[in-house]
């Protein structure tokens, strides 16, 4: 059904926004909301990954995994934020350089 | 011909999507951003015969990531422009390592060839979400059961997170209601005429709570 | 790919009507506020306020319960598609993964988490 797309164009975008992610990471870098959705886009960089692979293969455990990721993503956003918003109502900001606290 | 510019259509809006997210001033735009990267990741996925994936992706990720960001955005009250301060200041060193790391990937997705890709899957082929199913509940049915285990550890971790008890607040407590019996709450006199009762004999319980 | 063109057709009308509900009234409509109808409605929010006002950190943990409940009926639909293709041990497999979130859903029930104080 592709005509001239290839697997190697569908990790060339997955690769691109692996690298926005780590970029969004890095410009970021204090805000611990924008680190966690540039986490999403990681992962979901991963997802076409998996989906692209199991596509050009013919195999379905690609679209499997797809479906744990997406899970792991819920659960770790859940406790991401969760934590977040203690850190907010303890500290009344997000940045990520008053955590502190933890220094030996 | 009509999947090729579908692919380039969507990729080009996956990217300009995550670009939001990185870029956004305002987090909102970001998280909106997010939700178009997410809802043409949807696309693409049911391009690439992975329906049931993608429209899981808009239920997971648009209906319930995408509003609990949203909902932590509205919980908190930051000067999110503060926290863009000196963003500036690791861009050079970080765009030289990020540069250098998307050429790595691009170079290692380009040079060599990568082997068993060579039949896609067929325009027919069933990859519904029956396919998905009975692959999930037979080869991958410890990883599921993991999954639940993962995701009853982010519900409590959550409660256990977030939730505190008020103490300032009157609970009803359906238990001790139901429970409750006439004598303990009320006494029958037979006062004599004229003699009033005196009520030395009842004392107003203390209402204990927790 | 030529099943889709319902879903474009869907989008197509959905970007319309949502386009028209925001560029009708600003033609048609007439604006006259007084104090009634710019007062909250019930316990409601202001009507015209910032948005930017913070919420009950309640509401975040009633989204976090729906995420996991999301992901669980996220599962559910391959296995209620596929369910005579395994037969007891997918069955069963899917009992036990829901027992582990009913444990998920007492604890939360008991600690209170999901009353409204």
């Amino acid at each position: 059904m592709f005509y001239s797309i290839t697997l190697t164009h569908i990790l060339t975008l997955s690769s691109v926004l692996l690298v926005l992610g780590l970029v969004g990471i890095v410009l970021n870098r204090r805000n611990i909301i924008a680190i966690l959705m540039c986490l999403e886009l990681i992962l979901l960089s991963a997802n076409i990954n998996l989906v692209a692979t199991s596509h050009f293969r013919a195999d379905l455990a690609g679209h499997i995994f797809t479906f744990f990721i997406l899970t792991v993503a819920a659960a770790e956003l859940a406790i991401g934020l969760a934590i977040v918003t203690l850190f907010f109502r303890n500290r009344g900001d997000i940045e990520i350089d008053s955590a502190d606290r933890m220094r030996g | 011909m009509l999947a090729d510019i579908l692919f380039l259509a969507f990729a080009t809006a996956i990217i300009l999507g995550a670009g939001t997210v990185v870029l956004a001033r305002n987090p909102m735009v970001g998280v909106l951003g997010l939700v178009f990267t997410f809802l043409n990741a949807a696309g693409l996925f049911i391009l690439l015969q992975a329906e049931f994936l993608g429209l899981l992706l808009i239920m997971v990720y648009v209906g319930a990531i995408a509003v609990m960001f949203l909902f932590v955005l509205m919980t908190i009250d930051i000067d999110f422009v503060k926290l863009r301060e000196g963003m500036a200041a690791y861009l050079p060193l970080g765009a030289v390592v990020m540069l250098a790391l998307l050429a790595e990937l691009l170079l290692a997705a380009y040079a060599a060839p990568i082997s068993g890709v060579g039949n896609p899957i067929g325009e027919g082929a069933d990859t519904s979400a029956a396919a998905l199913g009975a692959l999930l509940f037979t080869d991958y049915n410890l990883p599921f059961q993991m999954a639940g285990l993962v995701l009853l550890t982010a519900m409590v971790g959550a409660i256990v997170l977030t939730h505190r008890r008020r103490s300032d607040v009157k609970r009803q407590n359906i238990a001790k209601q139901v429970l409750r019996k006439p004598e303990d709450s009320m006494t029958l006199t037979q006062p004599k005429v004229g003699g009033g009762v005196t009520a030395s004999h009842w004392e107003p319980q203390t209402v204990e709570e927790k | 790919m030529v099943s889709y063109f319902p879903v474009l057709v869907f989008a197509a009308l959905a970007v319309g009507i949502a386009v028209a509900m925001l560029v009708g009234p600003w033609l048609l409509a007439t604006f006259k506020r007084d104090k009634v109808k710019t007062s909250a409605y019930e316990c409601g929010f202001e009507a015209f306020d910032t948005a930017r006002r913070t919420f009950d950190v309640r509401f975040y943990l009633v989204a976090i319960l729906f995420i996991v409940f999301d992901l669980e009926v996220a599962f559910l639909f391959p296995w209620a598609m596929a369910l005579e293709q395994f037969g007891w041990v997918g069955f069963v497999s899917m009992m036990v993964f829901l027992g582990v979130l009913t444990i998920g859903f007492v604890y939360e029930w008991k600690k209170g988490a999901l009353e409204w104080e």
